[in-house]
């Protein structure tokens, strides 16, 4: 499938139709984002990479810039307005990309998306519900992980047990922020986990559960379930598993799904005479 | 257009962590963790994440700064080497020293080692890890035979005990901890022995909350109850190690009651945690400075080889003795020589054979004479027998103990040249500012702290004038006529270390470009070393020595009631010179305070927040309190990073008789209401 893309991407550019290509390079067996501007340059282009007894490697495109808190691609945008792009995407990608776009983070225009499918045992490592784009130019549509294990057993349990669970979980966290740092749809200027009004700075373990539920709450309507802050997580924690169900419940309550549809607003961002509030512009400080 | 991702080594701790710097058009604009990477897969502690920040600081040093009159003023590099050379080449051997720098790159502490002996003709080098593992280096060199942690970071995972002693590794090895509490999830059973209630405590089967400065007689105390029940390794101790009798002898007298009076801990927990380790298949010690940093620091290290040795803990995998070295490239300048005693590798100065190689590869006669450590440099400085320092990435003035004493030593030196990234304490005392460059500007190799040599990348331009640390020291030698300083780049360096270092012989820049080697790598074909001491040890048995408790050098008594002891928090680093300049970190602790235990406080009548004088019998500082059950009663903890609240001028010079490492962990002080 590597060489189709990789085919596919150099069509595109020797076509003209995008000038450069954002995707994964491999280099000295690590991937990582990289822009292609060269034809040639893209028989180093990869989806993941996985070696033998390791997890499967693969990187979002679409991550906040620190400390601009600033989306990679609306970083290039700014300095290359007319740059017409074209962008790899996975399926989680993409619904962060049409999330980013609705919220008005970047500026889809000069995009064209080449989306890939994943295949279903890369599904089940990221316990991922929707592991294709909505249109794959490559790869299958294959069925995702739409019964999560992790939140089943966890509801099984009772209450008390419960919070027990997290209480364990969250009194291990050391403070990095890299469950924030990871996410792509955390681009908030003024990040509510820094905020001395929820959490006492300074401290490990940060205020349990409120550092960390205050995000929850904050990505109810945001979150994509690609799983990267629980990736980005030292202590393990398994912030997924949670995302999951505040996702659950917003679907329930709302009937809303993030990263489905760029036309769709968010609930949560619907005055009470329905008419939707636009989100600001992250304009840096 | 140009945006990629260079791979480069966290400039922090030793954990070696790899992380890409996001550059789009020659301009850093993020930090992003590195999944495919060993240790750090994918994940990084708060400082990791924000390593980018200092790089590009607005007080970044441009341009080499002379002092006229009091202030500094700009010149040119041209200007600014004649000087160095004119000053530095006007000394005797004697009466020059060179300071090299954990933060720098292997080639340049390689590098800084043959300009002090080769050019300067004096032995006279050292670096900071004399003030963090020095008692490693020599204590685990005489037990083992190399002073370095013995196993793999990742093998953590796997061992069935870990007994973390005066390590506070949740917040000084952020991703090693991560191995510990993955290691506990699969059920490993964990020890932590620490004074305070630091984060791990919280997930230890047993906290042995000693009292600071008696680990001697706490690790005794183990042995003592390990023999008595007959868990010790009879067939290790009887096939790969020597003087078992010396240990016995001494450790009779430990028993647990004797060990609960001097330690504090009580008798059934002591009891209990050594069946723990004993009995586990494999058991792993992890310590740092709460071992070294004491008068007694190599007793401590020793003692707690003795229990490895014991129970048979070494030369396997997810075992052994890991000292956790504090910066990203200690255990590197470390491995260089730049050190008074050691030329690169651990080929001892004293020793003949070692220093006709040298002369011969650096084709020049070497000096015989031994080197000052950086304690000691501060004594000569203070009596005038040394007259000029060269210092390269280092901040004493806040690092060292008894800073007053130390400013006093700096400014009665006649020339004072410092290489650095920002105006430091240090650097604001110098005669000649030289600017040099991040780690973000430059290539070069660190060592990580389990012995693993990996690549930093340069992913920007150096900022303004500022120059790599290694082509600075090659221009000023060859400036002083030397003729074995021409390198096109710090590959070609690595090269020749590696022709002169065995345990770096097999080590070129096109073997470690993706995950770098441990060493012992002695050939070309050699693929690294895991962990070390399989089946023989490097000095071929491990030697037990019989190690009696001593009391810390000074102890509280009615005028100084309290024990200092001092540290890092997670937020901060060292000195804070990168932190402090990071805003991220600066948010979460933007200043220096004090743990006191709250019924100190209650005694003492002061309050949260409050500022109050600490005094000892060398300094007195003011500083912001903070009450908690952190710090047992007794015990007062500051953490070292802040300039406005120094802990070391404070902290004791008094050091440790072999190693000259200081006791920073112990000290008698009193608190006083402004």
């Amino acid at each position: 499938m590597i060489e189709k893309l990789q085919k596919l991407a150099k069509d595109y550019l020797i076509s003209g139709k995008v000038e450069v290509i954002f995707g994964l390079r491999e280099k000295d067996n690590h991937l990582a984002p990289y822009i292609f501007t060269q034809v040639e340059e893209l028989d180093s282009l990869v989806i993941s990479s996985g070696q033998a007894g390791m997890q499967t490697v693969k990187y979002p495109l679409f991550y906040t810039c620190r400390p601009s808190k600033k989306n990679i691609i609306r970083l290039i945008e700014e300095k290359y307005p007319a740059i017409k792009m074209g962008v790899i995407v996975k399926g989680c990608e993409e619904r962060a990309f049409i999330e980013l776009a609705k919220r008005n983070q970047i500026n889809m225009e000069n995009i064209e998306i080449l989306g890939v499918a994943c295949s279903r045992e890369e599904a089940i490592e990221c316990r991922c519900p929707r592991p294709y784009p909505n249109h794959p130019l490559l790869g299958e549509k294959v069925e995702g992980v739409l019964e999560d294990k992790n939140v089943g057993e966890l509801l099984n349990k009772g209450l008390s047990e419960r919070l027990a669970f997290w209480q364990f979980q969250l009194s291990k966290c050391m403070k990095c922020y890299g469950c924030r740092n990871a996410c792509p749809l955390c681009f908030c200027q003024d990040c509510a986990m820094e905020q001395e009004l929820w959490s006492k700075i300074g401290e490990i373990p940060p205020e349990i559960p409120i550092f960390h539920f205050i995000r929850f709450y904050h990505l109810a309507d945001r979150c994509i379930e690609c799983g990267e802050c629980e990736k980005a997580c030292p202590m393990d924690i398994p912030l997924l598993t949670i995302s999951k169900q505040v996702r659950k419940d917003v679907k329930e309550l709302f009937n809303y799904e993030s990263g489905l549809d760029l036309k769709q607003e968010s609930p949560l961002l619907t005055t009470l005479d329905e008419r939707p509030m636009k989100e600001v512009k992250n304009d840096g400080i | 257009m140009e945006y990629k991702n260079v791979l480069t080594v966290c400039p922090y701790c030793g954990c070696g962590c790899n992380f890409y710097l996001q550059v789009l058009d020659g301009e850093l604009v993020g930090i992003l963790p590195c999944k495919s990477h060993l240790v750090s897969q994918g994940k990084l502690c708060i400082k990791g994440w924000n390593a980018s920040d200092f790089v590009v600081s607005k007080d970044r040093l441009t341009k080499p700064l002379r002092k006229k009159n009091g202030k500094f003023v700009e010149i040119s590099w041209e200007e600014a080497l004649n000087l160095v050379t004119e000053k530095l080449t006007q000394y005797s051997p004697d009466a020059v020293a060179v300071l090299s720098s954990a933060k720098c790159t292997n080639e340049e502490n390689y590098l800084m080692m043959k300009f002090a002996r080769a050019v300067l003709k004096t032995n006279s080098v050292d670096h900071c890890a004399r003030l963090c593992h020095a008692a490693t280096v020599v204590g685990l060199g005489k037990t083992f035979g190399s002073g370095a942690m013995t196993n793999s970071i990742g093998e953590l995972e796997d061992a069935d005990c870990i007994f973390v002693i005066g390590s506070n590794t949740t917040e000084q090895h952020p991703l090693i901890a991560r191995y510990i509490m993955r290691a506990r999830e699969k059920g490993s059973k964990l020890i932590v022995a620490d004074p305070r209630l630091i984060p791990l405590t919280q997930f230890a089967d047993y906290h042995l909350r000693q009292r600071p400065g008696t680990d001697v007689a706490l690790l005794n105390g183990f042995m003592n109850v390990i023999l008595k029940e007959g868990w010790e390794d009879k067939k290790f101790i009887n096939e790969c190690t020597e003087d078992f009798e010396e240990l016995k002898e001494v450790a009779k007298k430990y028993t647990p009651e004797e060990v609960e009076k001097i330690t504090g801990i009580p008798q059934e927990l002591i009891i209990k945690a050594s069946r723990t380790y004993a009995q586990a298949k494999s058991a792993s010690l992890i310590y740092s400075m709460g071992i070294t940093q004491h008068t007694t620091g190599v007793d401590n290290v020793v003692s707690c080889s003795n229990l490895a040795l014991l129970t048979g803990n070494v030369g396997r995998p997810s075992t052994g003795v890991n000292p956790l070295r504090g910066q990203s490239n200690v255990q590197g300048a470390c491995d260089m020589g730049a050190l008074p005693n050691l030329y690169s590798g651990y080929q001892s100065v004293a020793d003949e054979n070692a220093r006709a190689k040298f002369e011969k590869a650096w084709n020049t006669e070497l000096p015989t004479k031994p080197g000052l450590t950086v304690v000691e440099m501060m004594h000569e400085a203070a009596k005038g027998n040394l007259k000029a320092i060269y210092i390269m990435g280092e901040n004493p003035m806040l690092s060292e103990p008894d800073i007053n004493q130390v400013k006093k030593a700096l400014e009665n030196l006649e020339f004072l040249v410092v290489q650095d990234i920002f105006l430091t304490e240090t650097a604001q005392l110098a005669d000649l500012v030289l600017p040099g460059t991040s780690y973000a500007e430059r290539d070069g190799t660190v060592t990580a702290t389990d012995r693993r040599v990996q690549r930093i990348r340069k992913a920007i331009e150096p900022i303004g004038e500022s120059k790599p640390d290694w082509q600075i020291i090659c221009e000023l030698a060859r400036k002083m006529g030397s003729e074995r300083f021409e390198y096109s780049s710090p590959a070609e360096i690595m090269d020749e270390i590696a022709s002169v270092t065995p345990i770096y012989g097999g080590i070129g820049y096109e073997r470690i470009e993706d995950i770098g080697l441990q060493w012992p790598c002695p050939s070309k074909e050699h693929p690294g070393t895991p962990y070390l001491h399989q089946g023989k040890f490097s000095r071929g048995k491990g030697k037990f020595f019989g190690i009696e408790f001593k009391e810390a050098a000074e102890l509280p008594d009615a005028d100084y009631p309290l024990i200092l002891t001092t540290g890092r928090t997670i937020f901060h680093y060292h000195t804070g010179t990168m932190t402090r300049r990071t805003e991220a970190l600066n948010r979460e602790v933007p200043t220096g305070y004090m743990e006191i235990n709250f019924k100190d406080a209650e005694k003492l009548n002061i309050f949260e927040g409050e500022i109050v004088a600490v005094k000892s019998r060398r300094g007195k500082i003011e500083v912001k309190v903070q009450i908690t059950k952190k710090v047992p009663e007794g015990v007062i903890f500051i953490p070292f990073h802040f300039a406005e609240s120094p802990a070391n001028a404070l902290t004791n010079s008094a050091f440790d008789p072999v190693a000259k490492i200081p006791e920073y962990k112990v000290c008698a002080v009193k608190v006083e209401k402004k």
